[in-house]
Formats: structure tokens, C-alpha cells, sequence
């Protein structure tokens, strides 16, 4: 069932979308939903679709489907964003102007470079560098991937190189734990926590707290690791400011209207139910929300043949004739799922107030190329057929 | 199945989408139904929940403290809160310098913020769980059956602690910690499920899992592959609706053909490359608790022909 005829899948976008605006104009599109619907593709299609606008775009994307990180030729354990070559590019119709690069985040590099940054000098970046603890840090500690992903979009944003970011989350089960990411570091970060570890000058209040607390953690940790984790953080006393600086450039960028938040979802019940929460949370926080991109669904049946007006000449098959009546079995389910998931869809336009969701076509199997992520992104924005 | 039976603890792994949290809910009502004292938990180590498992098992709202939701089960969140508290009231010499120190916002945050604290406090708290007697000796919940968040780190209970024991090596919270690997690592109180679906990348991802909870020594009892599609189609008759389709337009049905055809090669592949014990469970349009019934009768149904009784040993013995 490989050989296809060349228009398929079915381009369904003929009209400008909510999305249309924002690949042309915004800073950030930060892709959001449960695991496992469809993400990273939507983010990399969103990329396609602003590259085709004549855009520089830098999509970032967390544990990619290792072939899409080969379609998109990302190399798995590159330091920093890599280019799609111009010849792919030009390929999908990509005008000259326009630029796709990738870079699948390694929470390792994002850190580190941000220690350079921040530090005050060679001597202190290597303390820390060299530090045991800090050897062990991306492999113990939860949420790494999350503030890292922050740490990145702060820096890949502020340095002006690339007119679009496009965020692809971390897989969380809420989805929350990104937008939550600087404030919890900044909350593990505050002098009131981090103070009490550190060996300094305290007053009354402060040695009354501390006693407790160096008496406590001497318990739990024991008294040699809990000098070695006083060490470790005394050596990053210095950056704290920085990093919670930047941890509030993230906040301040995500609020403004140079960002705008995207809800990718499934038609399965749970997917929805996260979607709809995150929906709740994104209000809370005051974040920019755009809309929804209801993927893997069966919503569109546009341009596709019945098969009861199949007729079969007298020299086919006969396995068609038993055939034939069972693909209209199949046909009726897709149907139904057609027409329940255009319910889902209106249910989630009126979801958001302003009509903004959008279904992408069902695409058979996982997108393994940068001919699907184009096709998909035609499925998005409003494309010519050469890609402008 | 059988196998997971005798277990006290059962972790159910995969990404996210896969109907992981279905499966959960379906196995503890199947244990539950067959006698046994079963808890349903949903770990997240951020404390926060969509009570996905709540919903599945349909009730409302699960909370860290275990609730009833029929005879024999019960539901609850698996959060770091009540871990932290046990562990600092066995390791600290007074209830009272406990309470104090639970109290205060800046250890409190300390333990929420700093790295693998949750997940230790997670799993200190799934050791109490499991520990908890009743009046009469037995076991609180004799069969614990926990969902994984859905993360890229499926692993993260099982990784935790190895990658914290060779930060911490010594003190209390090694002790902790290496008490909870043993529990883990036992093969005959502990094991992991895989959850997947037949495609592509779901299988592929599926044994890449497999393959690191192997590398975690974890025991890896048992494999589910969801939402396979049932296959109406001779061998001739796909060939035939393969060669008529190749000259046509895109038709109607056809979709769900293709997917047919990759669930067929993603079984194979998931057969031969996850090296457990697979049960599969047919596409359906159920949903919610719905699902989790018709999950839990074809468990039954799996059970009774691997020849357990309906009422179970543990019912027998009685």
C-alpha cells in the first residue's frame, strides 16, 4: 500500500488560519500538549511553514523521533543549532530568504555554557565544572530538561540571531513543569533557601533557622556530603543573580505579545482533557494563547472516494468481490471517527472564543520526512503548492 | 499475566498516549475483582495531577492519602509530601524536630526543588505503601499497581536511585534510597509492564524502554500492546485491495488498511525485539471508565485461560 498517487494527503487549507499571523510575525511559538500527539512534528511543520514566509526560524525540540531528527538533519549530539541544508530547502520550495535550523536541546551544553556566561571567572567556571556533584547534575536532577529548555529559548532569543523560535516542550504529563521550571529554580535559587546552606555572617533570626535546618540536613545527608553540597553551592553563590535574572527574561518574553502558545492535541479523551487544562493554566499565568491543532484526526474526508463507487470489471481479482464490501465496513468507521472528531474541532474553536483550531489531515503512518513536515505544514497556513 | 500476580508492586511504563494509565486502572480492578486488596497510584513527583487514573477509574479527584473506590480497591496519588514526612520522621530523633522541619518553607522548599528529592520521596513513600499492615498481620494493600509519569525518563523511580546512590554513598538517605532499590530489583515482589501501541515509532520507542529497564535490572514481567485494530482481510484479499488502490484516489477505509498493515509489521517487531510476554487488547471506541471495564474483562479472560481462577489463590486460600 506504498505507491500513492502524488496528491496525497489532501491539502485541506485554502483560507489564511489563526496560525497564518503567527508564523509570519511572532518571536516564539511555544508548541504545548500531552505525550504523544504529534508535538515535535507540529512544531517542525510550524519551522517549514515560517522558513516558506522567507523567515530565519530555529526549531528547538526535546527527544525527537530520532528519523525526524535525521529528516530534519539534526545531528544527535550537536553543541548547537544546525542548518537544513539549503538544497532541501530549496527543494520544498524554500524561498532564498528563508532559513530552517534545528537543534535538539542537550540539557549538558545549555548548562554549561551558561555557567560560562555567568561566571566571574575562569578560575570559579572551573570549580564548579570540575565540582563531583556537578559531574552527576543532568543525570539526577528532575527538571533539568525543563529549565534548561527556558535557559536556551532566553538565550537563542536574546542573541538575535533567528527572526522565530519555535519551542518544542518537554514531554511532561502536564506540560506544566516548563512553564513552572524558572519559578521552581527561582524558588530553589532564593537567598532564603540557599542562604541557609551557605557559611556566612547570619543574625539572630537567621541562626535560629539555621541551627534547625544544619542540624536536620546534617541527619539526613550526613555530615560529609552536607559540607560537599555547601561547597557546591557556595561555588554558584556568585550566578544565583544571573540565573533568576534570566529566569525572569524568560517570564517577561513569554508574557508579551512577541510569544504566543500553541496546544497540540489528540482526539483521545485524555489528550483533550490535558489540553484543555493546560488551556486553564496558560489564562492563569497570563500567558499569550493561540489556539489549538487538533492532530492525528479523522475530521477531514474531503477528496476522499467512496468505496460502494469502486466497480469492478469482470477480469478482476475475485478476492476483491469478499474484499470490497469489508473496506466499506472500514470506511463507515472512519466515518463515524470523521464525524466525531469534527465535533471535537468545533468544540475546541468555541473552546477558545475566537474560533482558533484547526484539524490537520490524518497522515497514515509518523512523518519520517521533510517532504511530510512540508505536506503537513501546507495542512497549517495557507501554502502555495511551491511553498510560498 | 499469570506472573504478575505474585508480585506486591507493579510499574506500568511507556510513553505518553499509549493508554498507559488505562491499563493501570484496568489491572487493579482486574486484581481487585479477583480478591486481592489492590491500590491504584499515580505517581508525580511535582505533586500536581490531571487525575487521569481517577478518571479512568471513575471516581473524582485522587489525593495522597488513599481513598476507596470499590471493594478490594482503592486509588491514590503517589506524591513526595507524605515520603518526606515518613523519612524525616525515621531519620530524625524526635517527631517533634519532624514536624519542625516539615515546617519550615525553606526545608520544605528544599525538598521539592532539590535534585532527585521528589523522586526520593516518592519512592520512600511507595516503600511505606507497600509496607502498611492491618490489625491482623496482613498486608494494608497486598498489590500496588503504579503509573509512571509519562516523560521521556519512564525510568526515572529505577534511575533515581542508582544515579543517587553514587552522588550520596553513605547516611540516611542512602540507606533510604538502597532499601528501595532492593524492593525494585526484586524479582519476586517487583516488576515493570510496558505499554505500547502497534506503530512505528511507539514499538521502536517500546524497545528502547525495554531495553533500559533491563540495563536498571529491573524485572520486566510483561508487555501490552493497545489499540491493535482487528483485521477483517484474507492475505489475498490485501494483495487485490493493495494492487486496485495503487491506481486510484485516495478511498475511504483505506486509512485504516495501511494502519492494519503497520500494526501486522510493528507486532512482529515488537514480538521479537521487547523479549516479554505480550498481551494485546483490541481498538475499541469505548472510553473512560467504559474502557478501563471492557480492559479488565479481556485481562480476565487472559487470565482464565492461562488457567487462574476467577476468585483467585489468594480467595482460595481463604
Amino acid at each position: 500500500m506504498s505507491q500513492r498517487p502524488p496528491d496525497f494527503p489532501p491539502v485541506i487549507v485554502h483560507e489564511p488560519t489563526f496560525l497564518d499571523s503567527l508564523v509570519s510575525t511572532k518571536k516564539v511559538i511555544v508548541c504545548c500538549g500531552a505525550g504523544g500527539v504529534g508535538k515535535t512534528t507540529t512544531s517542525a511543520a510550524l519551522g517549514v511553514a515560517a522558513a516558506a514566509r522567507g523567515r530565519k526560524v530555529l526549531v528547538l525540540t526535546i527527544d525527537p523521533a530520532r528519523r525526524l531528527a535525521e529528516a530534519m538533519g539534526i545531528p544527535e549530539a550537536a553543541r548547537t543549532p544546525s542548518p537544513v541544508p539549503r538544497e532541501k530547502l530549496t527543494e520544498l520550495g524554500i524561498p532564498a530568504n528563508g532559513e530552517l535550523w534545528a537543534w535538539m536541546l542537550r540539557p549538558e551544553v545549555v548548562f554549561e555554557s551558561m555557567v560560562r556566561g555567568l561566571s566571574d571567572s575562569e578560575e570559579r567556571t572551573q570549580t564548579i565544572l570540575q565540582n563531583r556533584l556537578y559531574k552527576h547534575l543532568s543525570q539526577i536532577v528532575a527538571g533539568m530538561q525543563e529549565y534548561t529548555a527556558a535557559e536556551a529559548l532566553y538565550r537563542l532569543s536574546t542573541e538575535g540571531n533567528y527572526d522565530l523560535v519555535v519551542l518544542d516542550t518537554p514531554p511532561s504529563r502536564n506540560a506544566l513543569e516548563f512553564l513552572e521550571a524558572p519559578r521552581k529554580l527561582s524558588m530553589f535559587l532564593d537567598e532564603r533557601v540557599i542562604g541557609v546552606f551557605l557559611p556566612k555572617k547570619r543574625g539572630a533570626f537567621w541562626a535560629a533557622a539555621s541551627s534547625l535546618i544544619d542540624n536536620v540536613f546534617t541527619r539526613i545527608f550526613g555530615d560529609g556530603f552536607y559540607q560537599e553540597l555547601q561547597q557546591f553551592l557556595g561555588a554558584f553563590s556568585g550566578m544565583f543573580g544571573g540565573m533568576r535574572s534570566h529566569a525572569e527574561a524568560v517570564r517577561t518574553l513569554l508574557t508579551s505579545d512577541e510569544a504566543t502558545f500553541v496546544l497540540v492535541t489528540s482526539p483521545e479523551p485524555s489528550a483533550l482533557a490535558e489540553a484543555s487544562f493546560f488551556q486553564s493554566k496558560i489564562k492563569e499565568l497570563e500567558l499569550p494563547f493561540a489556539g489549538y491543532v487538533l492532530n492525528r484526526s479523522w475530521a477531514y474526508t474531503r477528496g476522499f472516494g467512496a468505496p460502494s463507487a469502486i466497480t469492478l470489471g469482470d477480469s478482476v481479482d475475485p478476492a476483491l468481490h469478499t474484499a470490497l464490501p469489508k473496506l466499506q465496513v472500514l470506511a463507515a468507521e472512519e466515518t463515524a471517527r470523521a464525524k466525531r472528531d469534527r465535533g471535537l474541532l468545533l468544540d475546541l474553536r468555541a473552546q477558545t472564543g475566537k474560533d482558533a483550531a484547526i484539524a490537520t489531515p490524518h497522515l497514515g503512518g509518523a512523518i519520517e520526512d521533510l517532504r511530510g513536515l512540508a505536506a503537513l505544514a501546507q495542512n497549517l497556513v495557507k501554502l502555495e503548492p511551491d511553498g510560498t | 499475566m499469570k506472573s504478575l500476580l505474585s508480585l506486591r508492586a507493579i510499574l506500568v511504563t511507556g510513553k505518553g498516549g499509549v493508554g498507559k494509565t488505562t491499563i493501570t486502572a484496568a489491572l487493579a480492578q482486574t486484581f481487585a475483582a479477583m480478591g486481592k486488596r489492590t491500590l491504584a497510584a499515580e505517581m508525580t513527583a511535582d505533586g500536581i495531577s490531571t487525575s487521569a487514573l481517577g478518571a479512568a477509574l471513575g471516581v473524582e479527584g485522587l489525593s495522597e492519602t488513599p481513598i476507596d473506590v470499590r471493594e478490594n480497591l482503592r486509588a491514590t496519588l503517589l506524591a513526595p509530601t507524605l515520603g518526606h514526612k515518613k523519612f524525616l520522621e525515621d531519620v530524625l530523633p524526635m517527631k517533634l524536630l519532624a514536624d519542625a522541619a516539615m515546617r519550615s518553607a525553606a526545608i520544605r522548599r528544599f525538598l521539592m526543588a532539590a535534585p532527585t528529592f521528589p523522586e526520593m520521596g516518592v519512592l520512600y513513600r511507595l516503600l511505606d505503601l507497600v509496607r502498611q499492615t492491618r490489625s491482623d498481620g496482613d498486608w494494608e494493600h497486598e498489590m500496588i499497581v503504579v503509573d509512571l509519569p509519562a516523560t521521556g525518563h519512564a525510568l526515572a523511580l529505577a534511575q533515581i536511585p542508582s544515579s543517587l546512590l553514587r552522588i550520596i554513598q553513605v547516611g540516611p538517605i542512602a540507606n533510604a534510597v538502597k532499601e528501595g532499590l532492593a524492593f525494585l530489583l526484586d524479582p519476586d515482589k517487583a516488576g515493570a509492564v510496558i505499554v505500547t501501541l502497534p506503530e512505528t515509532l511507539p514499538v521502536s520507542e517500546a524497545i528502547e524502554l525495554a531495553a533500559g529497564i533491563r540495563e536498571h535490572q529491573i524485572p520486566l514481567r510483561h508487555a501490552f500492546l493497545n489499540r491493535v485494530p482487528n483485521d477483517p482481510f484474507t492475505s489475498d484479499e490485501h494483495r487485490a485491495l493493495a494492487e486496485l488502490m495503487a491506481s486510484l484516489p485516495p478511498t475511504m477505509g483505506v486509512r485504516t488498511v495501511d494502519r492494519i498493515a503497520r500494526a501486522d509489521v510493528a507486532r512482529a517487531r515488537f514480538a521479537t525485539g521487547v523479549k516479554t510476554s505480550v498481551t494485546e487488547l483490541p481498538d475499541t471506541l469505548h472510553a473512560g471508565p467504559d474502557l478501563t471495564m471492557h480492559i479488565a474483562q479481556t485481562f480476565a479472560q487472559t487470565l482464565a485461560q492461562e488457567n487462574v481462577s476467577p476468585v483467585g489463590e489468594h480467595e482460595a486460600r481463604r
